[in-house]
């Protein structure tokens, strides 16, 4: 076991050096100038020599690489010249709000998708079925960014049921930071207006977030509940006249459950790089909008910083995942 | 009388492969949401082919400009409404679709050919190639599709040919994973193991052996990703790094029709409709062949 | 942290038609409380990244630094006024080289401090030596060394040469609390790091909440040396600009009630909420240009009669059409408030004939050639400018290849002769009423910046916006500035375009307002605003 993780944990780290040069190969080929935006509109050229020297961007290739990877081991992302805080810093601030939204999604696409996945499986082939089906293909289909424009045309212009974008009105204070993520913060300090307002500001992107996730979960658990129904042991029950609904219930859970674990550790990459869609329609201050407005502005360490933390991320998530698939599935345990 | 047997016509020479063909298509006909995916597909590929001919304004995709008639709601001259130029939008939704369907054909054809030989490699070479080649396409698995073009086409800058050059970086991965998985299975399968005890060469095993055996999950990924690339496609003409005006594109259009939401609705509401369908077009198609060709996974 | 008095507004329903011409839909009620005092919410789309008055200024850090920060003097009006603020009254010496500043007695920072002369120095040597945002409006005629506290309210400034419009640069240099300041170095930074997150001012505001790119938030300060002019019962309790990047976002939040200004409106957008009840619109002349510069240097624009051309085939009508009306045609270089402005005959209008003409005496008598024309990413207007001009080219059978660009990416191609596009959309904004800032464009020394990418190089201008930068006698000023306006007009390094109108949509309660061209974009003066309702 031990072995097992051992070796899972060099690969994670092995995977992270090759992405490190992917990224720092990509962020030289970029034609950009970022010390002229942070020079300002009115600069003249020496002052943008100034910053150029500042933030390093006059020094030859190689010696930019090595520079690059010492820093990133201190933890030195470079600065962003739009904020100019450190990126470090920016992605500290901004990575709760996208790690609050995906978890929102990720929760909204269990509780919804498996419940959808059940009573799908219980009315195979009936109207309800197709549509169910025919809705989870769609779901994958639906471009993100467009049908939230149109969740927000409906929900937010028309009824006026919730706000428009940001993660809280304007005069709400934010709860004192614990984690970062407003949900849980202003729940912990009891401030259930605040939740109110979170929960309100939250909703509409988190929904056009969990959509593909949604329909795989729903399509594996119909899966799995299609196979339980037709198990022996429960037509032996039903011939009993014992009503096999709790029965049925949890079994088909407890099967599904390693292949939905599956699914949200490969959906949880995606669903981290659709933020980008769905923050910018929703404004949502995290670092999938941090990552479009610098990639627009041409501010490139941002957008590096970002795809690292997203890599790092999915990378962790999946040694969790395995490892606990690992200690879930014995089989895989004794082959690894 | 002379007995000498003829030679067999090509329906007796290939009659196993022509009932194969005529049981995939019954199978395929029984599936509704595989016909529908079907008819959105062909439809796609005409207006595609025929697109040029059959739109009412042509100009208005080339640079056309009417700013007395812009913004007008869908009407009889104007099927879909006009945009804030007063192009026709009708005719501009329909000729993206050929920019999609290259974009999409481009995207998954590279990544076809760069996935499906490094694949295969990997599955049966083994040994340090395959320790290589799978290492190389984890990282690149490791960082979300979207977020690393957007890196890329963030440093090589906007414009369609460098969102195609980003997404077939992204996409070729795909095609590695799915052939190594079979081209491992493969190698342990008796006929295979026979024509190496023959002695015959890699590239024969390959080319006959291997390689056909795995073009039915190659088709149905493949089919599935035209739709998934050409939504990644305008996903980046979304946010900005799509193509240039006044070429027409379907995530382009709906990044301007931000700006016209509400009131002007027509404007993001059509090349939305036009994403969704085709995208949802391939993967009924996609889902559909997948369940004549690889009947066995039980996907719901 | 403060904790909240701040009131919740209700949200009524408010149907929008969509054919959207409908008008009249009831409007939800605005304006935030805090007690008894309102708080007046202005989205815009551009953050405050940095708020170090001495570092960097735009459109929305400008407006911020003006509230929290006093400068020697005030833009004030339109047309422009510069009234004393910080410094009561000022001479300057005959030949314009020695100017003096007297201190008003009552000035003080928001931590007590007095506002004396040696904070003015301080301010001015700060900005000087830390070379960025403001420092090119004075540091080719100011050493820092030659500016002396003569005394607690006195300060005298000695120029390298003379500078008749040396004022005209004053009231964008800030003056912060130098014990603050000091406070706060790190690095010998002058306190660089410290003052882009937090205020050293004397303003009418102080920051209650700072986060650059979503939300500001000021309060007003109670007792501001310079008073309140709506009165101390009247006036806000603070002011909060609400960053929202998309124009359509701006324009739900207006109509919900949760802002009560916004800016930078798309001109569709602008004609639907004017006929809506219980708004304002405030549409005024702006002062900043659009030209689309040419390369003069390389490619098919090297040759003066391509250029003429392209400017006489260009559909200047289209520019109007694009704002809806709201917008006016150049006249000349110079827009028309600035000192020296005079209309120049024959500036280029439409004329396909005297456009053949021209090409037919350039080495492309029949056009078949392509041009680029780059503009901002992501800005709507001069993308459908290029839409425009791609258009007016095609009958003289010259292609254009529209790129968006990230703008520091246009600055560093154009920066250099050899890599600057053929065509490339510029706005500018004078920051002064100095017409040297806008001559200066076409002088040599532009080159490299933003402004200066036609790359021009002509002796007899850079002789003639050399002399008029020093001539003290106004009337052989604006004969010099006349002829350079003629001469720029002859030339022809940028298709001159329009001067696109400044607006606003605001709830009608929102009273104070004061337009003044030389505030950049969607720039406001926040300190006379108050909210006018129940």
């Amino acid at each position: 076991m031990l072995g097992f993780v051992l070796r899972r944990v060099a690969l994670t780290g092995l995977m992270l050096f090759g992405l490190v040069c992917i990224t720092f190969t990509v962020s030289n080929v970029a034609p950009s100038d970022p010390a002229a935006l942070a020079a300002g509109p009115d600069a003249t050229r020496d002052m943008v020599e100034t910053i150029r020297r500042e933030y390093g961007l006059d020094r030859p290739l190689h010696e930019q690489f090595l520079r690059y990877v010492s820093d990133l081991v201190q933890g030195e992302l470079g600065r962003s010249i739009i904020t100019t805080r450190p990126v470090a810093q920016d992605l500290a601030r901004y990575f709760p709000a996208t790690l609050e939204l995906v978890l929102l999604s990720m929760a909204l696409g269990v509780v919804v998708g498996v419940p959808m996945g059940m009573v799908s499986a219980v009315l195979k082939d009936r109207p309800v079925d197709h549509a169910t089906r025919f809705l989870a293909v769609s779901l994958v289909a639906l471009p993100a960014f467009w049908f939230g424009i149109l969740l927000q045309l409906l929900f937010s212009v028309q009824l006026e049921w919730l706000p428009t974008s940001g993660r809280l009105d304007v005069a709400t204070p934010p709860p004192p930071a614990v984690s970062g993520m407003y949900l849980l913060d202003s729940a912990l300090a009891g401030r259930w207006s605040t939740f109110r307002d979170a929960l309100a500001h939250a909703v509409l992107p988190a929904l056009v977030l969990s959509f593909p996730c949604l329909a795989s979960i729903l399509r594996v658990n119909r899966a799995e509940m299609i196979e339980v129904l037709s198990a022996d042991y429960v037509t032996a029950a039903r011939a009993h006249g014992v009503s096999p609904l709790r029965v049925v219930c949890v079994h088909a859970l407890r099967n599904a459950m390693l292949p939905t674990l599956a699914i949200i550790g490969l959906r949880w990459g995606w669903m981290l790089g659709s933020t980008v869609l769905v923050e910018t329609v929703f404004d949502w201050p995290g670092i999938g909008l941090y990552a479009v407005s610098s990639a627009i502005a041409g501010d490139f360490k941002p957008v590096m910083g970002v795809t690292l933390l997203i890599g790092l991320n999915f990378m962790l998530v999946n040694l969790v995942v395995d490892l606990l698939y690992g200690v879930l599935d014995p089989r895989l345990r004794a082959s690894a | 009388m002379s007995m000498a047997l003829g030679r067999p016509s090509f329906a007796e020479r290939h009659a196993s492969a022509i009932r194969q063909a005529r049981f995939f298509a019954w199978s395929f006909s029984r599936s509704p949401s595989s016909l529908l995916g079907l008819g959105i597909v062909l439809g796609f590929l005409f207006i595609a082919a025929f697109g040029p001919w059959i739109v009412p304004y042509p100009a208005d995709a080339t640079g056309a400009m009417n700013l007395a008639n812009r913004l007008q709601p869908p009407s009889a001259a104007h099927w879909f409404g006009t945009d804030e130029m007063g192009n026709d939008l009708y005719t501009r939704v329909v000729l993206a679709t050929r920019t999609s369907l290259w974009v999409g054909l481009t995207i998954v054809g590279v990544a076809t050919l760069v996935g499906v030989p490094l694949g295969i490699a990997a599955g049966h070479l083994g040994g340090v190639v395959r320790s290589v080649i799978m290492r190389l396409t984890d990282v690149f698995l490791s960082v979300p599709g979207i977020v690393l073009a957007l890196a890329i086409v963030a440093a090589l800058g906007p414009g369609i040919l460098n969102g195609i050059i980003a997404l077939s970086i992204v996409w070729w991965p795909g095609y590695v994973r799915l052939v190594e998985a079979k081209a491992l299975a493969l190698r342990s399968e008796p006929f295979v193991e026979a024509a190496r005890a023959v002695g015959a060469s890699h590239a024969r095993i390959l080319a006959v052996h291997i390689l056909p055996n795995c073009t039915s999950p190659i088709i149905v990924k493949a089919s599935m990703d035209m739709g998934l690339a050409i939504l990644a496609a305008a996903s980046l003409g979304f946010i900005g790094l799509g193509a240039r005006p006044p070429a027409p594109e379907w995530g382009a259009m709906i990044s301007v029709a931000r700006t016209y939401m509400p009131d002007w609705w027509w404007y993001a509401v059509f090349p939305g409709l036009a994403i969704y369908l085709t995208v949802l077009g391939f993967n009924l198609f996609g889902d559909g062949l997948r369940d004549i060709l690889d009947p066995k996974t039980n996907r719901g | 942290m403060q904790d909240s008095t701040i009131g919740r507004r209700g949200a009524i329903a408010a149907g929008l038609g969509a054919a959207g011409m409908l008008a009249a839909p009831r409007l939800a009620r605005g304006f935030e409380r805090d007690g008894n005092r309102k708080i007046l919410v202005y989205a815009g789309g551009q953050s405050v990244p940095v708020l170090d008055p001495h570092v960097r200024y735009d459109w929305s850090t400008r407006m911020i630094q003006q509230a929290v920060y006093d400068a020697l003097a005030k833009y004030v009006n339109d047309p422009p006024q510069i009234v004393p603020w910080l410094a009561e009254r000022w001479e300057a010496s005959p030949d314009r080289r020695v100017w003096t500043f007297h201190l008003v007695g009552n000035a003080r920072f928001h931590n007590g401090d007095p506002v004396d002369a040696e904070a003015v120095r301080y301010s001015f040597e700060r900005g000087l030596r830390l070379n960025k945002g403001v420092a090119w409006m004075l540091k080719d005629v100011l050493p820092p060394e030659n500016i002396a506290a003569v005394d607690a309210r006195t300060v005298r400034f000695t120029l390298t040469r003379a500078m008749p419009s040396f004022l005209t640069y004053i009231p964008m240099w800030y003056i912060v609390n130098p014990r603050q300041v000091q406070a706060n170095v790190a690095n010998n930074d002058y306190g660089e790091a410290w003052l882009t997150a937090n205020a050293a001012g004397s303003g009418p505001f102080r920051i209650r909440r700072f986060e650059p790119q979503s939300i500001i938030h000021l309060d007003a300060v109670p007792d501001y040396w310079n008073g309140w002019p709506m009165g101390e019962e009247r006036r806000l309790s603070g002011f909060i600009y609400r960053i929202v990047r998309e124009p359509a976002a701006r324009r739900a939040m207006l109509q919900r009630g949760e802002a009560d200004m916004i800016t930078e409106i798309p001109a569709d957008d602008f004609e639907l909420l004017r006929r809506m009840r219980g708004m304002r619109p405030e549409d005024h002349r702006g002062m900043t240009t659009f030209a689309i510069t040419m390369n003069t240097t390389r490619g098919p624009t090297a040759d003066i009669n391509v250029r003429k051309a392209i400017a006489h085939a260009m559909d200047y009508d289209a520019l109007i059409a694009i704002h809806n009306g709201a917008a006016t045609l150049m006249t000349s270089p110079f827009p028309e408030q600035i000192p020296g402005y005079i209309p120049v005959p024959d500036m280029p209008r439409r004329n396909l004939d005297l456009a053949r003409q021209f090409l037919a005496r350039s080495a492309h008598p029949n056009g078949g050639f392509e041009l680029e024309y780059v503009h901002v990413q992501g800005l709507e207007d001069p993308r459908r400018i290029g839409l425009a001009l791609l258009n007016s080219l095609q009958p003289l059978n010259i292609r254009v290849n529209i790129v968006a660009q990230p703008w520091p990416t246009m600055v560093a191609r154009g920066s250099r002769a050899e890599t600057a596009p053929d065509m490339v959309s510029v706005y500018v904004t004078p920051v002064s009423t100095d017409p040297d800032v806008i001559a200066g464009k076409y002088h040599t020394r532009a080159h490299g910046n933003f402004w200066g990418m036609h790359h021009l190089t002509d002796r007899q201008l850079d002789q003639w916006v050399d002399a008029a930068r020093v001539e003290t006698d106004e009337a052989r000023r604006n004969a010099l500035y006349a002829d350079i306006q003629r001469r720029v007009v002859e030339l022809q390094p940028e298709i001159f375009g329009m001067l696109a109108n400044r607006r606003w949509m605001m709830r009608d309660y929102v009273r104070g307002f004061v337009y003044c061209p030389l505030r950049l974009t969607g720039e406001i003066d926040i300190h006379p605003m108050w909210i006018d309702a129940a």
